[in-house]
């Protein structure tokens, strides 16, 4: 009967005192990246380290070339779990900043290392919209495939304030090997000597002044029509 | 070339992350963001690109004599540096004929940045003067975007109406 006591009474203790020498302040935290999809505003990512066995609180503060003073990140909710969103408020384009992420928790904190980054660096616009394929095949001219799209979501472009240039790729749907074309600030893209009844893969990214492509957008596909009508070779000799 | 510099001379980047950049044109008071640069006057901005552009006449001529003695400067950051010194001459050329028919006469007033020159360092501090060069190309590549950004919103603006 005593035996059977101190079980109950000891297990419950045992694991309490693994539990408490197992909490301690929290990790490191690492800021991994910073993205200003138009140039407008920006966001910054971190990667918590590890917690400490505790509820960790995590605060981001920055400051730049001409503002040494130290600022809370305005909003930790927009862009998800573990970010901070700078509104335009916060936002200059051709400065440099400084980003540090704070964690703590009951038993002390841990900062990351400033991340350094010219606004410059971090413009990456979000992929082409609505890509769309079509084929055109007049008698007068060689036939071909146009690829169409709309620019990404949020980048003004009309102002100036944004200029991009696209890439398109295609590939034979069975091939590696991409094709890649250049398209300065035209939407619009045509391809000739496309091999028919093969189906093409198609995929466009834009790069806003000289900074980071964005990701490809989704793959569309088309297949080239077979050849159904036989040319005409008549030649008429007046 | 600023990235070519960065990869060959500043591995890890640290040289960004350590030090007090600082530019001789940062007191030219620019537009910032988006709105600013919408709200100023097409005059305005159109003078602005000018100061830019006259501030670095002289820091563009030092690089090109500095590249020079650049340890291992591959060719690519030498020949850049004498092109962009040409290419930034001949778009202040341009740009001198635009402001001038706005403002004719007025030309010759106009303040602009002056660079203080290359920081003393003592001979044969390699590092310091490597430091220096690295400066100068981060100033200017922020400057190259920030007048690229300014004459494109004014293209947009002037030509096409607001809808480029």
């Amino acid at each position: 009967m005593l035996q059977k006591v101190v079980c109950i009474l000891i297990v419950p203790i045992c694991i309490r005192v693994t539990a408490l020498s197992a909490q301690s302040p929290p990790g490191q935290p690492t800021v991994t990246h910073c993205r200003s999809y138009e140039k407008e505003t920006f966001n910054c990512w971190w990667k918590p380290g590890p917690d400490g066995g505790l509820p960790t609180n995590y605060t981001l503060v920055y400051w730049t070339e001409k503002n040494n003073k130290r600022i809370e990140c305005p909003d930790y909710h927009t862009s998800g779990p573990y970010s901070c969103s700078f509104s335009k408020a916060h936002f200059s384009m051709w400065i440099l900043y400084s980003v540090i992420v704070n964690a703590s928790n009951a038993l002390g904190w841990n900062a990351s290392y400033e991340y350094k980054f010219d606004m410059l660096d971090i413009v990456q616009p979000f992929p082409p919209r609505n890509l769309s394929l079509s084929y055109e095949a007049v008698e007068t001219s060689m036939p071909y495939l146009i690829v169409k799209w709309n620019t990404p979501e949020k980048a003004d472009v009309k102002t100036g304030w944004m200029t991009l240039v696209y890439q398109v790729r295609l590939r034979e749907e069975k091939q590696q090997i991409w094709e890649e074309h250049i398209v300065e600030q035209q939407t619009k893209l045509k391809i000739f000597s496309l091999t028919p009844g093969k189906t093409y893969a198609v995929q466009v990214r834009c790069n806003a002044d000289k900074g980071k492509w964005s990701e490809w957008s989704e793959e569309e596909y088309f297949q080239i029509p077979e050849v159904t009508k036989k040319q005409d070779l008549t030649l008429w000799i007046s | 070339m600023f990235h070519e510099f960065e990869e060959r001379f500043t591995p890890d980047r640290r040289i960004l992350a350590q030090s007090g950049m600082s530019c001789h044109t940062s007191s030219l008071n620019t537009p910032e963001d988006k709105e600013q640069a919408q709200q100023i006057q097409h005059e305005d901005l159109l003078n602005l690109v000018l100061k830019v552009l006259r501030s670095w006449n002289d820091p563009l001529l030092h690089m090109v004599s500095e590249v020079q003695d650049i340890p291992q400067a591959p060719d690519t950051i030498l020949w850049k540096t004498v092109e962009i010194e040409e290419q930034a001459k001949q778009l202040l050329e341009g740009m001198e004929r635009i402001v001038g028919r706005i403002h004719p006469g007025d030309l010759e007033n106009e303040v602009y940045s002056p660079w203080p020159g290359p920081p003393a360092a003592a001979p044969g501090d390699e590092n310091s003067r490597l430091f220096a060069f690295y400066n100068l190309v981060h100033c200017l590549r922020r400057d190259a975007h920030k007048i690229d950004n300014y004459l494109k919103v004014l293209k947009c603006r002037l030509i096409h109406d607001g809808n480029c």
